[in-house]
């Protein structure tokens, strides 16, 4: 018991660190302020260019494989997505490379704490940027495209964000794990945010994709995050419609959490024989 | 002729590190395809009647959506080039270390930008070569032999580019990190000069300064030459303003860099990073 209690102390302080190291650059969120309001926004005149100025056909085109003809606000809520994925691939999927590059990931690992604490709890820092570019991205889509979210759509969001929040976790904590065995994941971060934007209909309706792509969308949790929050702002649908999906992304959050806690595990002894854990 | 040789030198030099690092060779490759212009088909296809995309006959008289877009990443490209390979060039031989003894030779510095744009214009064209093989094969790609004749629009603006690439490079070589900086005023340029939807369709306080990017008529003339596109205004007058953007941006672009450099020799901030 005192051996949870002294793991949970060190998940706490993991993630008060990580806080701490996100105030003193507060610059950072600039970037975000900027991405969260302009990449969007440039999508959504890319729509209207496609669409010839809402033309009355193509948007009942659009609307057929989107499941609404609000261009802006399924562009904006993908863009959500897209930062939110972001910060959790740059922020905690990162962390421990950052503790590597400072030299601090070996000091880290001497410590008694459970490994899982150095895996999961940099995730905590992961929250504010999620919440900031969720703010930045409904107030600019009002301000840019007036569109205002329905007041009721507020719990259904909050819930959904509530039941997708340990899924991206553990998104993160996967891509961590992979610290481990090659150091610099950069690049990795890049094509692995590319295939979550290609593949979970983040800037387009997920009916354009192959019926192959589509089998493997239903695999990852953002596709139905997505979806979910499109539905209850977009078309006003109740949480019972959406329970299914909210299920299936608390059992896919349970089958990622246990790979990333496996493969760290896995990793981690590699890294104990090969030396990668102090190298970079 | 030494000044050429030694930016033929540079080039080269940039294209053999480049060699150097085949998964960024790679990324350079298929980042665009699967962040930019995979998404932006398959977004552009969702308005599609019937597989016709009426939207975008409406808009710019074509409903050649691939064409759009991948000569709109042909201009994104040339941007791309002007702002990471020569304006923040400078900054990764800060971070080399190898910027003060380079400033230390016979050769002009101005020679150094122009060394680096023939590099990163080499790999552009590679590059370009290999994004428009996989459009035709993959997407489904098609323009018209006219696109020759937007050759000499291209060139123009490749020499305002260069005037822009100086501008950015007086800049970061004076607030040093510059990536933010690099990142989004690229994406700012790329975006006013209607390489992802024609510039019309911007707000209207940002279309002035849309008219003073020479991008902005050559991704015009590009899509009308290729793909048959309607001009936004009279070729003619589109001709006038490449040609005048870009007298107006060489000549700017190279005050500010000697005004750069004459600071830093001043506040002795070259070995600084």
């Amino acid at each position: 018991m005192s051996m949870l209690a002294g793991d949970l102390r060190a998940f706490l302080a993991a993630g008060q660190k990580e806080l701490r190291i996100l105030r003193r650059y507060p610059l950072n969120f600039i970037g975000g302020l900027f991405w969260s309001a302009l990449l969007p926004a440039v999508y959504v005149l890319m729509g209207r260019a496609y669409s010839g100025g809402n033309d009355p056909r193509a948007l009942s085109a659009f609307a057929e494989r989107a499941g609404t003809t609000e261009v802006a606000a399924f562009v904006f809520i993908g863009f959500a997505m897209y930062m939110w994925l972001s910060s959790v691939l740059w922020g905690p999927g990162s962390a421990l490379r950052r503790e590597q590059i400072q030299g601090s990931l070996e000091a880290t690992f001497l410590s008694p704490v459970s490994r899982l604490v150095p895996l999961f709890g940099p995730g905590v820092s992961a929250l504010i940027p999620m919440l900031f570019s969720f703010a930045v991205t409904f107030v600019s889509l009002w301000l840019m495209f007036g569109f205002v979210p329905p007041l009721g759509a507020a719990i259904p969001v909050v819930v959904v964000v509530a039941v997708a929040l340990p899924a991206m976790y553990a998104i993160g904590s996967l891509f961590a794990a992979g610290v481990l065995k090659y150091g610099e994941i950069g690049p990795v971060v890049q094509i692995v945010r590319g295939t979550f934007v290609l593949a979970c209909g983040i800037t387009f309706p997920v009916a354009m994709l192959p019926a192959w792509a589509q089998a493997g969308a239903a695999a990852l949790p953002p596709t139905y995050i997505v979806s979910d929050i499109r539905a209850v702002v977009l078309r006003g649908a109740p949480l019972a419609d959406i329970g299914a999906d909210l299920l299936t992304i608390v059992g896919l959050t349970a089958v990622i959490a246990l790979a990333a806690i496996a493969s760290f595990r896995l990793l981690e002894a590699s890294a104990r024989r090969t030396g990668m854990l102090g190298r970079y | 002729m030494d000044e050429l040789r030694a930016a033929i030198a540079i080039g080269k030099k940039d294209l053999i590190v480049l060699s150097r690092y085949r998964i960024a060779v790679v990324s350079q490759i298929f980042t665009p395809l699967y962040q930019g212009v995979i998404p932006a088909f398959l977004f552009g296809a969702s308005f599609a009647v019937a597989g016709r995309v009426v939207g975008l006959d409406a808009t710019v008289g074509t409903d050649n959506l691939a064409g759009f877009i991948f000569l709109g990443g042909v201009i994104a490209g040339l941007v791309a080039v002007s702002f990471w390979s020569m304006g923040m060039g400078m900054r990764n031989e800060m971070d080399a270390g190898t910027l003060e003894p380079t400033w230390l030779t016979p050769t002009r510095h101005e020679t150094i930008v122009i060394g680096r744009a023939l590099g990163g214009l080499v790999w552009f064209l590679l590059s370009q070569v290999v994004l428009f093989g996989i459009g035709i094969f993959a997407f489904g790609l098609r323009f018209d032999i006219g696109i020759l004749a937007a050759v000499p629009a291209l060139v123009v603006a490749i020499v305002g580019m260069v005037g822009v690439a100086y501008l950015l490079a007086g800049v970061v070589l004076l607030i040093r990190d510059a990536n933010f900086f690099v990142d989004t005023t690229n994406f700012l340029f790329s975006t006013a000069s209607g390489t992802a939807f024609p510039v019309t369709l911007l707000p209207t306080v940002l279309q002035p300064i849309a008219l003073l990017l020479p991008t902005t008529y050559a991704m015009d003339l590009l899509r009308q030459h290729a793909i048959g596109a309607r001009p936004t205004f009279d070729p003619a007058l589109e001709y006038l303003g490449l040609f005048a953007t870009t007298a107006l941006l060489y000549p700017l672009g190279r005050w500010a860099f000697a005004r750069a450099e004459r600071s830093m020799r001043i506040r002795g901030t070259l070995g600084q990073y």
